[in-house]
């Protein structure tokens, strides 16, 4: 009787945990046992990592910008890459990528948390891309085996990205840790579940081989929309935010009379002598706010920090014309 | 903690963030149940017994310094060489038996490693696979910790694409040239050096490299280019106006003249001194240190697909795949019969 009721018992918890736990199809049996049976669980494990692991490898790039470059992996056919915020370095920065097969693709960051170190980032050039599923529902476990992937060290297209197994060892809300070791280079790269499910990014590592730590894709969940918008959140270590006031175009400009700013001087080695602005311009709008003279644009510029992107509308010779360009520092 | 990218500024501030996420509330895998935790081991019986059959530990007096693997049962072990030839008084441990003395009796300085001899009699020599073609998330389990009587295995997977790994800076003499008015003099040379071993030295005149007269800096340049380690090149040179003629074995830039310690390397603990200018090597994640180089790759049953080479830092370590190594052995084994006599069978 004793025994009877002790299986009931038993049977009620595990259903209770069922429920707590919606079902998932792909996730791999050996992630419920707390250690393998035998060599045939290990050999499953195996099995999984190398059944999934070519189209991981696809979808995880190198990303280049100015004179690092970090990891990232793509998440949608038209080319959305998830990545750290300490790689991406800020919005709407260019990036170049460097896909699996060793092509270069031009990138724009998108928004960043300088808090947890997520980003987005968006290759600008026409699909498709190889991509890889997003584990939004956030169906990986303590415990679970997982793998990562990452250009450790930079691009290496006779090496690949270099691949680590191992379980996740720590979870905390923002912050996942698992025993596959990272280094420099692999920033940004992918974490993924044995079903080849992105579930993690990862951000950065401690001196002992076991704190590898990832930013997990709830993070990313949590503030989706804000990130596709390009916003940066938060005042966090892993991003510095653009300091108003330190962006530089370098023009000297005259209010004409007739609510019109005319350019009058072009400074040497300034963004606006680059981009092509020439004396005798008119320019009529910055961002499409129009300026009615130069003491609106000055402050319109105020509210610039250095390398942000504007776009200006100019006259020129009776004609108009757009030049984009990224501030200089003051 | 580190941020992997732009580490200096941001290192406490790392730390800060770490700390706080894990002190409001985490949960932890003890480490018995982590990848190389105990519990994991306890599946591993196989390679467990190789390594304490065919894996040897390469002391320098009661220091660790490197594993090696026996390829003969009359007392014949390859190491990584780097490891061990600055060292005077190496034993080494198969088993539970110490043996000493320990000679170095031949080198392969392309592949760094060297074949030691001890007396000793009917060991168990290295069980190779077929061979060591092993894909991508294949197992693999090296040497891990010891102890006097015990070979502790530790595990991880084949992680990147087997291929060359090109000496670090390129393959080198190993010397400073100087243009003279009298001709190119050779400056600094390390007595390490492939140049140096060969016998040039400080003040000598280069007049030939690799048959091709040269007459200034960017003449060696060009010969030197895409040159491997462990190439030998014909080197002729004047010293007191006597003509001399000497071979020179190439060696790693960085393994002659040092290299700088790059961020990737201030996170990766200690490393090996000797980590690049391997023909061919494949490509494994277990977690070890300087001195866990040197001893057997083995697949989950225990057959050896390669040889521990280097690690070269947090993420990457190398092996010798199996083809490649039983040349090397088989040279290695060549080259000490030509001093001795006693080493006879060649290894299976």
């Amino acid at each position: 009787m004793k025994t009877l009721l002790l299986v009931f018992f038993l049977g009620l918890l595990s259903l209770a945990f069922a429920q707590d736990q919606p079902s998932d199809p792909k996730r791999l049996p050996v992630n419920d046992k707390k250690v393998p049976a035998g060599v045939e669980d290990m050999l499953a494990i195996e099995a999984a990592l190398k059944s999934v692991l070519p189209a991981a490898r696809n979808a995880t790039v190198c990303l280049e910008l100015g004179q690092g470059s970090g990891s990232g992996v793509i998440i949608s056919a038209d080319g959305l890459i998830l990545t750290a915020a300490h790689v991406a370095g800020g919005v709407a920065k260019d990036i170049t990528a460097i896909l699996a097969d060793g092509r270069k693709v031009k990138c724009e960051s998108l928004g960043l948390n300088s808090e947890t170190d997520s980003a987005m980032v968006k290759i600008l050039g026409k699909g498709p891309f190889p991509f890889v599923e997003v584990d939004k529902s956030d169906r990986t476990r303590l415990g679970d085996w997982v793998f990562s992937l990452g250009h450790s060290g930079g691009y290496d297209k006779d090496r690949g990205a270099g691949v680590r197994l191992g379980r996740l060892v720590k979870v905390a809300d923002s912050t996942s840790q698992s025993d596959c070791t990272l280094i420099g280079g692999d920033s940004g790269g992918p974490l993924f579940d044995m079903a080849g499910r992105l579930i993690g990014i990862h951000s950065r590592v401690g001196t002992n081989l076991q704190q590898n730590m990832h930013v997990p894709i709830r993070e990313f969940v949590r503030h989706w929309d804000d990130l596709v918008a390009g916003k940066f959140i938060g005042e966090g270590p892993f991003a510095e935010k653009p300091k108003k006031g330190t962006g530089f175009l370098g023009v000297g400009t005259e209010d004409s009379g007739d609510g019109e700013i005319r350019v009058t001087k072009i400074g040497r080695e300034s963004v606006a002598e680059t981009a092509g602005l020439k004396v005798g311009d008119f320019i009529v709008a910055i961002d499409g706010k129009k300026l009615k003279d130069k003491e609106v644009m000055q402050k319109c510029l105020k509210d610039k920090a250095a390398d942000e992107k504007i776009t200006i509308l100019l006259m020129r010779e009776g004609k108009e014309k757009e030049i984009t360009l990224r501030l200089g520092a003051r | 903690m580190t941020n992997m990218k732009k580490m200096i500024p941001t290192t406490l501030l790392m730390l800060a963030v770490c700390m706080s996420s894990f002190t409001q509330g985490y949960e932890t895998l003890e480490s018995e149940y982590r990848s190389n935790g105990s519990l994991m081991h306890g599946l591993l019986e196989r390679p467990k017994q190789s390594l304490s059959q065919f894996s040897a530990v390469i002391y320098s007096g009661r220091k660790e310094i490197a594993y090696g693997i026996v390829v003969q049962e009359t007392g014949y072990v390859i190491t990584k060489a780097s490891e061990v030839t600055e060292s005077s008084d190496l034993k080494l441990r198969i088993g539970a038996t110490q043996y000493e003395p320990v000679q170095i009796v031949a080198t392969d300085p392309a592949w760094d490693v060297c074949l030691l001899k001890t007396d000793a009699t009917g060991l168990k020599v290295v069980h190779f696979a077929d061979n060591g073609q092993v894909e991508q998330g294949t197992w693999v389990v090296t040497n891990g910790a010891t102890t006097r009587r015990e070979r502790w295995p530790q595990l991880g997977i084949i992680s990147a694409n087997a291929r060359e790994i090109r000496a670090e800076g390129g393959a080198v003499l190993g010397i400073e040239i100087k243009e003279e008015k009298s001709g190119l003099e050779i400056g600094e040379i390390p007595e390490k050096s492939g140049a140096y071993l060969a016998g040039l030295r400080k003040g000598d005149k280069i007049i030939k490299i690799a048959d091709q007269k040269i007459t200034k800096r960017d003449d060696v340049a060009e010969i030197m280019k895409d040159r491997r380690v462990g190439e030998k090149i014909t080197v002729v040179y004047l010293r007191k106006d006597k003509q001399v003629t000497a071979e020179v074995e190439l060696m790693g830039r960085a393994d002659t003249f040092g290299a700088q310690q790059t961020r990737n390397d201030t996170m990766s603990g200690d490393y090996s001194k000797r980590r690049s200018g391997f023909p061919r090597v494949l490509q494994h994640d277990v977690q070890g240190n300087r001195a866990t180089v040197g001893g057997p790759l083995l697949d989950l049953e225990g057959r050896c697909i390669g040889m521990n080479i280097a690690r070269a830092n947090r993420a990457e370590s190398f092996a010798i795949p199996v083809e490649e190594l039983r040349d090397v052995i088989s040279r290695l084994l060549t080259q000490a019969m030509k001093n001795k006599a006693d080493a006879t069978v060649a290894p299976r």
